[in-house]
């Protein structure tokens, strides 16, 4: 039905939206821009809204996350991305709470089967 | 290109100033990231409607910027059901005010009863929407200033009303504070009444043991108001409650005594009537008020005791 399929997708927006972060941290082990950011995410199955990129890029530099630079590269200056030692350790934090959660629930439904 | 630039002025001038070079740089890094991707895989430029169609897809100018702000929203998830419990409260009153001095306008007023009562209605609206927007306007601060954090933590379970508490509902409570604000109005002369004193062949004066005790009646009535707002929002605070009805008990027993020392509370001068027979309309006014002086102050000292027994018992009860 489509109001259930309509619930189903607000859902698993909200869902996946609570994960970007872990996966933008991820990503930014290695340096990149955010063009090429999006499109490792994408590649990787995960892919995001350039309108939320971008701020949240920046959030996530306001909060110590990240560190950015402006340099040259293919003759045009872009702003390129690195996690932060404190993001690193933060990004530890939050994989280790991603793996707990994941095995709750699938511990959860282990008993429903 | 121009269109892209043409883009970009208009996320611009939606971003805050501080950044919005900073900001604009990266993205039309992007965009032209973009662009010329497609035009590799495609081995060609990109037409006008494929630009377009490709801005179009990166979003609204407006949205786009608005995600560079760091408030999105007026009043937040936290702050909305204070605000909306809030605005109920301001609104109910105000609905309580207007219709109060309506029906005191039509009553006291020229005969035109739906004429006056249907044009003083017609003013509620106004007041409805100056009222909202006036609680939005202090929410909207209050959402900004961290209010919903503090709150939340500092709320005190304590001050939640008992279960056995008789709480009044909310528009009996809306209304009698609406009473005491149109008072309060009318008495300070905020707003008037037609002059329902004078009839033309008699006008009443008031006696002068009324002004002689403005100030007693204008603080009795704004502490009684104080009381019925925290019986209404704060049930809890019973002692406070308590004092300040069994104050205001007292406080207007002795205004009352006051006023019925006076002996005479209305004067009647004729006006195109013949004397004697003002003079017998004076004495009946005088005569209803003299009881209803009396009947004011016996029920006040009943209140008065009910409220007395009731918060030494609910004493007795929390000290048990």
């Amino acid at each position: 039905m489509p109001v259930e399929e309509d619930l189903f997708e607000k859902m698993r927006i909200e869902l996946r939206r609570g994960s970007l972060v872990l996966a933008v941290l991820g990503a930014l082990r290695e340096e990149r821009y955010g063009y090429t950011l999006r499109q490792s995410l994408e590649d990787a199955g995960l892919p995001i809204d350039e309108g939320a990129l971008y701020p949240l890029l920046r959030r996530l530099e306001t909060q110590g996350l990240l560190t950015s630079e402006w340099r040259e590269e293919a003759r045009r200056n872009k702003r390129f991305y690195r996690l932060s030692p404190e993001g690193e350790e933060t990004l530890a934090q939050l994989l280790a709470e991603w793996n707990s959660i994941s095995e709750s629930i699938v511990r959860l439904n282990e008993g429903t089967k | 290109m121009e269109l892209i630039d043409r883009y970009l002025h208009a996320v611009r001038r939606n971003l805050p100033a501080a950044k919005a070079d900073d900001i604009v740089a990266e993205l039309r890094d992007d965009l032209m990231s973009r662009v010329e991707d497609r035009e590799e895989r495609l081995g060609r430029a990109l037409t006008k409607d494929e630009t377009s169609a490709l801005l179009k897809d990166f979003g609204h100018p407006l949205m786009v910027a608005s995600r560079f702000r760091t408030h999105q929203y007026l009043i937040g998830p936290a702050v909305f059901p204070f605000y909306l419990s809030i605005m109920r409260i301001v609104l109910m009153t105000v609905v309580a005010i207007v219709f109060m001095v309506a029906t005191m306008k039509a009553v006291f007023g020229d005969g035109d009863l739906v004429g006056t009562w249907a044009h003083a209605m017609s003013d509620i609206w106004l007041s409805v929407l100056v009222n909202a927007a006036i609680v939005t306007l202090v929410f909207a601060v209050m959402e900004r200033m961290g209010f919903a954090a503090e709150h939340l933590v500092s709320w005190v379970p304590d001050d939640l009303p008992d279960v056995f508490d008789k709480q009044k509902g909310p528009w009996e409570s809306a209304i009698e504070v609406a009473l005491s604000i149109a008072f309060l109005l009318w008495w300070t002369g905020v707003i008037h009444f037609p002059n329902f004193t004078n009839t033309g062949t008699l006008r009443m004066e008031p006696s002068p043991i009324f002004a002689q005790l403005y100030w007693p009646i204008l603080v009795l009535v704004a502490v009684r108001l104080v009381h019925n707002l925290i019986q209404w929002l704060r049930p809890r605070w019973k002692t406070l409650r308590g004092l300040l009805s069994a104050g205001t008990a007292v406080g207007g027993l002795v205004i009352l005594a006051l006023i019925y020392q006076a002996g005479q509370w209305v004067t009647v001068i004729p006006q195109g009537m013949a004397a004697g027979e003002a003079a017998k309309i004076q004495e009946s006014l005088n005569l209803s008020l003299r009881i209803a002086i009396v009947v004011v102050a016996v029920v006040w000292t009943l209140q008065c005791l009910g409220e007395l027994w009731r918060l030494v018992r609910s004493r007795g009860a929390t000290g048990a």
